[in-house]
């Protein structure tokens, strides 16, 4: 069902995947750029329908950097270019329209922000000026003249954001507003009036506070399809865009129930990975049609799985960082023309972690003779890290790698490597830091090498997963636990793939125990813990300790072949760092051959 | 003497005030541009005499953010008429981020940086190679495009003082056995590129790690080997492990690096006086000293006309720096630099000059109401334009939120800007009333409304048997026996100095915050870590994830905001540090400032220029 056509107003859309509107990060001083058009035609081959992430409607909307100016004239050539590509595979391409209220910032538009009533925003915490009656006429012509510079630009139509940062769900949302849906229709009729028979849609958020089915069948008979999702991005961001602890098709149920009230086509979405999720989705009558943003970004054709690990895409966006993609390392970088091949090689890759394999599956594609060789098990530390709780997913991409290599020729060996190949690729990775004879890593753990019972003390000094999955483990397990780190907060970098929600709450549950600002200086019969804001020292004991450290390199191969030419190290044996860097290492070493 | 011309090695600098190197994002991309030209010639019009550029990085394996700019100054040669233009260069190693480049970062060994927590790879020869070669072609390429010369970075941020350091390198290759090795091979090589061109060293000479950091008993030895290569040395202190160090913001006295680099004088080295300084004073006593030159760059942020003033004699109208560190640009963001009282820094090109001397007054005449920032900026640029101005402020003195800021522990600073507002005013002749509280009938004409802000009403259930106050009525409302919980979800520096002046009153406090960290947005002032180390030292509880959910009979309920849990709290008084309202009680007339939207001191001072047309 999912590759057979749909009627959305008086178009047809070849198919019912929907490439759903997300912040990307690549507008250059606010204009499409070609790095766009290369992203959004790539994910053209295989979406019917592209919906753009938002362009503002209005210049003193300007809450994050790299916005999309849709109010300026000199967008247009950038709108061609995105529109035609997207065309050019039979698609459909609609604009995202959007004025982010008061869920803004002042940074840049050096102006205050505006909304309906003087309430701070609890992630910009900026007090907007209240709108006048003047603000919204002025904003009810500003969507208008968008709406006709995308007709210009040759977009099918337009979304109206009425979710997750909107002025529109400001509106709908916010205690003290009177009129909570008449600029909503003010913009619809307005924007109409400019589309004429092309798309007009809206995306609607399931929220607290937000009858939203009440609004729905408001809209039902002024728009062509009525997008989905649930959250608010500045508030409740985790539900928007939920990390892998969240499963699959988890926002249908919005989908479902509007589709129940109104007759227009309905997009679910919500962290669907793989195509057979939308087919069932479909199948029961739940939606019309189904989104994919970050499966589609994983796997532009669906080749590979997103596992939901958001430390490329969401992670990077949060930081004002053009969108990419742990696990496909291509992902904003389409424009980026493959090397052309050298002669066919003979290939050694050392190592069956994500880098090797990524290595190993790029150069295989590329018509090498690749030799993989892995004494152990397939997957390095992603396979061991998958063993976590709520981290399973991580064995896709192992799956998902190992299926690339196999399709492309690799040929896998748990022997001695052939180290006199032309190209010799060492990805031989890192083996965990014994820094205490009496403390065990992570690795142990999950492994099974090691069994902690009753008391543990959980060492993290990475800042991630690594320390809270495990403490979770162990938790489960009945052992009382604590995670104790130098830093300020237990997995810092957990707010970033917005995983710290979901952390606390199970911790909570678990009873796991966060210990900030503490340096452990000495692990033995007892801990010594320093406090090092303050100096204080406590001695405490603990019937385990586990570390989450940085690890070290396995570099004894690279100290052999060190200076030989075709001889490259790749992933953790290079620096010990994270998968997307691991993976990112593979890709680049092998489009270079 | 400031303003006096210096030798600085084969050149001549027109002052003795140095603008050191800075992130200003004001880049088109990685490449110097337009605004940086407007920038730096700002300062330079204003009298300073060595302008340093923004570091630029030396190899394309460092790009410590986004706009860091590359080797390439053809854009900014040129500007800065007889001011000595300086081209820094550097390379962040593993303080840097492979954000952007998608590679490993270069470390002298491994060992992650504690903010990024990256772990780099350990550099080898061909790599150290490139690097030193890299430092010799972006010399050689300063001096081609018209600089005066080059200073390199071994400062806080930086490989040279990651290879310097017993903390960063642990190698046992000859760069392990002489850590000096490097930064004495880069520095011959960058000689060797430049000639007689300016040579600067910006060292680190204190890492405040002395178990293996750096010392200056250590470097000291290493200055004979430099009184060749460079011309002048610029000791800075500060490691990965304190943040702050470098450019500390309002907690760290000005002028703190004073003794330290004084141990570098009189040894044949020219030595350039770094850290907050920003009192012309200071900076003259540093002459005095001995110093070559005074790096005083945040203090021509605030006032691109510092040396100027100095010169006319009248160095009370310099405008005050806070020192603040508000508008730094390192900051994911990519802000561009500024000012907190001069909006104008950092966006030369876009907004328009004021006048220097008042046009004569023959404009149409002004009321403001409301002397606090908006309304003190107001005046003093319509009187530079030529209006006759008239202000009316209730209270008996100026400065509206300034001067609750100012009370506030170590924000003192703050004060300084209503002195120099006050003075200014005066200068221009704006008719000051005090005490005066306008009424509708005071409005006639051109007025502009700056009538400042109200608190909002508390988002919690207030019940009998805690006392609820706002932060800027704080000041006064507890005493011994009380127990204090300050409320704060928006996270800026407000909470934080409230919470510590209750603790320094030896009242027990609690400060309850939805964030992971107590006043979570200093990180972009530099002051998160230090602020949370001083509320553990004074004793202050940090609730954290928490907000405020009912308050009384001797209680503060707070909740969890991510599993909800419930605790209570002893409270008698809950000081509330949530978002203020605007004042609307009048109206009818333009507004600026907190009664338009309640922001802080630069949104006020740019409301009140836009407002009277600059």
């Amino acid at each position: 069902m999912l590759n057979t056509p749909a009627t959305i107003g008086r178009s047809t859309v070849r198919n019912r995947i929907v490439f759903t509107a997300h912040l990307t990060g690549f507008a250059e001083d606010g204009l499409p750029s070609a790095r766009h058009v290369a992203y959004y035609a790539e994910r053209a081959r295989t979406a019917g329908l592209v919906i753009t992430e938002e362009h503002a409607v209005h210049p003193d909307d300007h809450p994050y950097e790299h916005m999309i100016r849709g109010h300026d004239p000199a967008v247009l050539p950038g709108y061609r270019a995105l529109t035609e590509a997207v065309h050019a595979h039979g698609s459909l391409v609609l604009a995202q329209l959007n004025h982010n209220g008061p869920q803004a910032s002042s940074l840049y538009s050096r102006a205050p922000v505006r909304g309906p009533v003087a309430l701070p925003d609890p992630l910009f915490r900026e007090v907007p000026v209240a709108l006048t009656e003047a603000d919204l006429d002025e904003l009810v012509a500003a969507y208008a003249d968008v709406a006709r510079r995308c007709v210009d630009g040759g977009f099918d139509g337009v979304e109206l954001q009425c979710s997750q940062a909107s002025l529109l769900r400001c509106l709908l949302a916010l205690p003290g507003v009177a009129d909570r849906t008449g600029l909503l229709l003010r913009v619809l009729e307005a924007v109409r009036a400019e589309l004429g028979d092309r798309i007009l849609g809206v995306r609607l958020g399931h929220e607290d506070g937000v009858d939203v089915l009440a609004v729905a069948r408001l809209l039902e008979s002024r728009v062509d399809y009525l997008s989905t999702t649930v959250g608010v991005a500045t508030s409740s961001l985790y539900l928007v865009e939920p990390s892998m602890h969240t499963p699959p098709g988890y926002a249908a149920d919005v989908a479902a129930a509007i589709r129940a009230a109104v007759g227009v086509p309905v997009v679910a979405v919500g962290r669907f990975t793989a195509p057979e999720q939308g087919e069932t989705v479909l199948r029961e009558g739940r939606a019309d049609l189904v989104g994919f943003a970050r499966g589609l970004i994983a796997g532009p054709r669906f080749e590979r799985a997103c596992v939901g690990c958001n430390q490329e895409c969401v992670g990077r966006v949060g930081l004002n960082l053009p969108l990419g993609c742990a696990v496909n390392p291509r992902a904003g970088h389409e424009l980026q023309p493959p090397q052309a091949r050298t002669a066919r090689r003979r290939v050694t890759v050392v190592g069956g972690g994500p880098a090797g394999l990524r290595a190993a599956a790029t150069a295989a594609a590329r018509g090498h003779a690749v030799t993989l060789v892995e004494r152990e098990r397939l997957g390095g530390q992603l396979a061991l890290a998958a063993e976590a709780p709520g981290r399973a997913e991580l064995g896709h991409v192992v799956r998902d790698l190992i299926a690339e290599c196999r399709a492309a020729g690799v040929s896998f060996l748990d022997g001695e490597p052939d180290l006199d190949a032309e190209v010799v690729v060492l990805a031989t990775g890192a083996r965990p830091t014994r820094r205490w004879a009496a403390a065990s890593d992570v690795r142990d753990v999950l492994d099974g090498s090691v069994s902690p019972s009753g008391s543990v003390l959980v060492v993290d000094e990475l800042g991630f997963h690594h320390a809270t999955s495990v403490a979770e483990l162990l938790a489960r397990r009945g052992c009382a636990v604590e995670i104790v780190t130098p830093g300020m907060v237990v997995g810092q970098d957990l707010g970033l793939t917005l995983d710290r929600e979901g952390f606390r709450r199970r911790a909570h549950a678990l009873g796991i125990r966060c210990t900030t600002d503490t340096l452990v200086t000495d692990v033995g019969d007892a801990v010594t813990l320093v406090h090092h804001p303050t100096g204080r020292t406590e001695v405490r004991r603990y019937d385990a300790v586990v570390g989450a450290l940085p690890p070290e390199p396995a570099d004894e191969l690279w100290e052999t072949l060190r200076g030989r030419p075709g001889v490259y190290r790749i992933g953790d044996c290079l620096a010990p760092r994270r998968m997307d860097a691991a993976i990112r290492d593979g890709e680049r070493v092998a489009v270079n051959l | 003497m400031l303003g006096e011309a210096v030798r600085v090695g084969s050149r001549i600098a027109p002052s003795r005030v140095l603008f050191g190197p800075h992130v200003t994002n004001l880049g088109r991309g990685r490449s110097f541009s337009e605004r940086h030209r407007a920038y730096y010639a700002a300062r330079a019009e204003g009298g300073c005499g060595v302008i340093v550029c923004e570091t630029a990085s030396v190899h394309p394996s460092d790009r410590p953010y986004e706009r860091a700019p590359e080797p390439g100054w053809a854009a900014v040669a040129g500007s800065c008429g007889p001011a000595l233009l300086l081209a820094s260069l550097g390379h962040s190693g593993s303080q840097g981020t492979s954000a952007f480049t998608g590679r490993a970062l270069w470390g002298a060994s491994r060992i992650p940086d504690v903010v990024s927590r990256e772990v780099p790879q350990v550099v080898e020869q061909p790599e150290i190679d490139a690097l030193v070669a890299g430092f010799a072609a972006a010399a050689a390429r300063a001096v081609a495009d018209g600089l005066d010369g080059v200073e390199l970075n071994a400062g806080q941020h930086s490989l040279l003082r990651q290879f310097l350091s017993g903390l960063t390198n642990t190698r046992t290759d000859a760069y392990g056995e002489d850590r000096t090795l490097l930064l004495r091979q880069v520095l011959a090589a960058v000689r060797a590129a430049v000639g007689d061109a300016v040579v600067g060293l910006r060292l680190c000479v204190d890492e405040l790690a002395p178990w293996a950091g750096l010392t200056p008993e250590q470097l000291l030895p290493l200055t004979p080997k430099l009184r060749d290569l460079v011309d002048y040395l610029v000791p800075v202190r500060g490691s990965g492990l304190s943040v702050s160090a470098t450019r500390p913001d309002l907690h760290t006295p000005p002028g703190f690096n004073r003794a330290l680099a004084g141990t570098f004088l009189g040894r044949g080295l020219d030595v350039v006086l770094q850290g907050s300084v920003v009192d012309p004073g200071m900076a003259e006593a540093a002459v005095a000293e001995g110093f070559a030159l005074v790096e005083m760059t945040r203090a021509q942020i605030a006032d691109p006309r510092l040396v100027a003033h100095v010169r006319a004699g009248t160095p009370e109208r310099i405008r005050p720096c806070t020192l603040a560190n508000q508008h730094r640009a390192r900051d994911p963001r990519n802000p561009l630099i500024t000012d907190e009282a001069e909006p104008r820094s950092g966006h030369e090109t876009l907004d328009p000059p004021l006048p220097h001397a008042p046009r004569p007054r023959t404009g149409p005449p002004l009321l403001v109401v409301g002397g606090g920032p908006a309304g003190l900026e107001a005046a003093r640029t319509a009187a530079l334009l030529g209006r006759p101005v008239r202000l009316l402020e209730r209270a008996d003195r100026l400065g509206g939120m300034l001067r609750v800021a100012a009370a506030l522990p170590a924000r003192g600073r703050f004060g300084l800007l209503v002195h120099w507002w006050a003075r200014e005013l005066e200068r221009l002749g704006v008719e000051v009333q005090l005490g005066v509280e306008a009424g509708p009938a005071d409005l006639v004409g051109d007025v502009l409304l700056a009538t400042g802000s109200v608190p909002s009403a508390p988002a919690f259930e207030v019940g009998a048997g805690v006392r609820v106050s706002s932060a800027a009525e704080a000041a006064g409302a507890y005493g011994p026996g009380d127990r204090v919980v300050v409320h704060d979800p928006i996270g800026d520096w407000t909470g934080v100095a409230v919470a510590e002046q209750v603790a320094a009153a030896g009242v027990p406090c609690a400060l309850v915050t939805p964030d992971a960290v107590a006043g979570t947005q200093l990180s972009r002032t530099g002051d998160l870590a230090d602020a949370n180390a001083r509320l553990e030292r004074a004793g202050v509880e940090r609730v954290l994830f928490a907000r405020v959910r009912a308050v009384g009979g001797g209680r503060a309920v707070v909740e969890d905001v991510h599993h909800g849990a419930i605790r209570e709290l002893p409270a008698t008084l809950v000081i509330d540090c949530a978002h203020r309202l605007p004042d609307l009680r009048l109206a009818g007339h333009p507004r600026i400032g907190d009664c338009l939207a309640p922001r802080t001191v630069h949104e006020a001072v740019r409301d009140a220029r836009r407002a009277v047309g600059c």
